[in-house]
């Protein structure tokens, strides 16, 4: 693949196919629906159905014919597409963020696989390789993930890097932990009271109801399990790989020093449980929405949906290592702050060390934010009528879009501006002793000047 | 470097906060009531010709009210507008009632924009927006005068450029 790699390939002659196959069943179900007023009756409508076929397979066809993809001499993966007008992109590696592979189901069944890297500040950018055969994808992965670490070209040659694997969410504790939200269960007891109402009345008014406090927040559980089916991390030489899924599968993988955030979190049941969560801010992740097996909230990567707190930890030593995490001091906010934030006080914590920024916080869902201080962004300090009435005010420490949203929650108004201006000190010092961005690249070699973050 | 922290969170950093121009106050007051004192001149007008004389005294009334809340509460804002160059860091303050201070290192700044609306260019004035890999950043300073912010954002475009970290 090396010296064919900046020769431009198509994806695999299936792809089509496999697209299609996810629009079918909607398509067909649509034309006997919408068009059952079509003169003729079944024969012709069937005959509308094959004729739009038709279309799509020739269209889908050339589309697959005009998109092309390869290697260009700087190493950075160029994607040709479009079927008049053309459309060449660069997707630069230096700014790889991570490589997700998934397998919606109707691909997987005829063993193919979609390649997704993840670029920062790709808004507009998301390029997805549909579909490669499976080989061929965690090739790509692998050749991705090598030319991003700066290890140029000749990687591909070399297997792909062995993983192993360090925890696995058994489907059992996946299901109870998604039952054990207090929302949804406030949202089921409400759910079956209307459901109650409606049979015991007989009025439709209670179904309506019950659909939209039960039944679909139950169909997003069911779809949430399937998702996070058989969740397993595993470590490799380019990165945590985190696979899941029971239909559609994915596998995502994220470099080493590409987490710009961490958060724990733990829901009010999970307590009894000791259970958490585990989420990362990665840049340019999750901007892929509605289909299969995409997951996480945009900007966010869930590394671990439930797992024992100790688990938790021990998996976050290898996203950040060398650093000790429950053991860095932490500092309750000032008494005022039970006035602004009552529920909250109790949690409301934060601390640093020489490496990351820590707040705790929560009332029902209480979590932890980690963020490194090579990854901040900016410092805020905000202060509210209130808060200013009590002598408190905000600090926070800005990370990239996603899940994580670290910050001093109502600490005393001086402090506030304290932390935010120790935060700054040390986020420039941990931001020159950084490591550059291809990260295999030995430190002597020295980074490409201007390197775009 | 270690600021003044008696009392208040927004205390300016050593060099002081270089302010904004006051003409924004002024552009930002015309837009205001270009916008109030048509609507309110109209619904008095319609109070008036229905025999609703009460209602349209009363709507002028808060109509003048909010009129002069507005050039009140936009000079106190505009007074509130604040930036400091430091060493490593742009430091830009805002606000009265929800006040806030962003401190945006110069090796995390992604893009520097200059834009300005029509009322804002005829009276010279430019916004200098900054971004970072953050959405919640958030940094712009509005009502600079044009060439200060075509300055600000080669410096900081230079600067950013020289510090530049990976994300």
């Amino acid at each position: 693949m090396t010296e064919l790699a900046s020769v431009p390939r198509r994806t695999h002659p299936l792809s089509p196919f496999a697209k299609a196959g996810q629009g079918l069943s909607g398509l067909v179900l649509a034309v006997f629906v919408v068009a059952r007023d079509v003169p003729g009756g079944f024969v012709s409508r069937l005959g509308l159905v094959a004729l739009l076929l038709i279309a799509a397979a020739v269209l889908g066809w050339v589309s697959w014919w005009r998109t092309t993809f390869w290697f260009d001499d700087d190493g950075d993966l160029r994607i040709a597409s479009g079927l008049f007008y053309r459309n060449e992109r660069r997707l630069q590696l230096s700014r790889l963020q991570s490589v997700e592979i998934t397998r919606p189901l109707v691909a997987r069944l005829v063993g193919l696989a979609e390649v997704r890297p993840e670029v920062a500040g790709g808004e507009n950018a998301k390029i997805a390789l549909a579909y490669l055969s499976e080989d061929e994808a965690m090739a790509m992965r692998a050749e991705l993930l090598a030319r991003a670490a700066g290890v140029r070209g000749g990687h591909a040659d070399a297997p792909v890097p062995e993983e192993r694997p360090l925890i696995r969410v058994p489907p059992t504790d996946l299901a109870i932990s998604m039952v054990m939200n207090h929302w949804v269960i406030i949202g089921g007891v409400v759910g079956l009271g209307f459901l109650a109402v409606a049979l015991a009345t007989g009025r439709i008014g209670g179904f309506v109801a019950f659909v939209f406090t039960s039944g679909l927040p139950g169909l997003s559980l069911v779809t949430g399990y399937l998702a996070y089916y058989d969740f397993t991390v595993a470590e490799s030489a380019d990165g945590l790989r985190l696979r899941s899924g029971l239909l559609s599968t994915r596998a995502q993988t994220v470099p080493p020093g590409r987490v710009q955030a961490v958060s724990i979190s733990q829901t009010l049941l999970w307590r009894w449980k000791g259970w958490v969560k585990v989420q990362l801010n990665v840049a340019g992740s999750g901007g892929h929405e509605g289909n299969d097996g995409s997951t996480g909230t945009k900007g966010g990567v869930i590394l671990l949906p439930v797992a024992p707190v100790a688990v938790a930890y021990g998996l976050l030593n290898r996203v950040l290592p060398g650093v000790d995490v429950p053991g860095i001091a932490l500092a309750a906010a000032p008494r005022a702050a039970r006035k602004r934030a009552p529920w909250q006080f109790n949690q409301l914590a934060v601390g640093s060390d020489a490496s990351v920024f820590v707040a705790r916080g929560g009332w029902l869902t209480r979590r932890l934010d980690v963020l490194p201080h090579a990854r901040t962004q900016s410092v805020r300090v905000t202060q509210g009528p209130w808060q200013r009435l009590l002598g408190l005010a905000t600090t926070h420490v800005d990370s990239t879009p996603g899940p994580v949203a670290p910050a001093a929650k109502h600490r005393g108004a001086t402090e506030a501006r304290a932390i935010a201006e120790a935060q700054a000190v040390l986020a420039g010092a941990a931001r020159a002793a950084f490591r550059p961005e291809r990260w295999a690249v030995r430190p002597e070699e020295p980074a490409q000047p201007g390197e775009p973050a | 470097m270690a600021p003044d922290l008696t009392a208040d969170p927004f205390a300016p950093p050593p060099g002081g906060w270089v302010r904004v121009s006051p003409r924004l106050a002024f552009v930002r007051r015309a837009i205001g009531l270009a916008i109030v004192l048509p609507l309110g001149l109209l619904a008095t007008v319609l109070f008036a010709i229905n025999d609703l004389s009460v209602w349209a005294g009363i709507n002028l009334f808060v109509m003048l009210l909010v009129a002069v809340w507005i050039i009140w509460i936009v000079g106190r804002q505009v007074r509130a507008i604040g930036y400091c160059e430091r060493a490593d860091d742009l430091v830009v303050t805002r606000g009265v009632m929800f006040r806030e201070l962003v401190i945006v290192p110069y090796g995390r700044m992604q893009l520097v924009d200059v834009r300005g609306g029509p009322l804002a260019r005829r009276y010279g004035m430019s916004t200098l927006q900054l971004h970072t890999a953050a959405a919640t950043t958030d940094a712009a300073i509005p009502g600079l005068p044009v060439a200060e912010a075509g300055r600000l954002r080669d410096r900081l475009a230079a600067l950013g450029e020289a510090r530049t970290a990976g994300l």
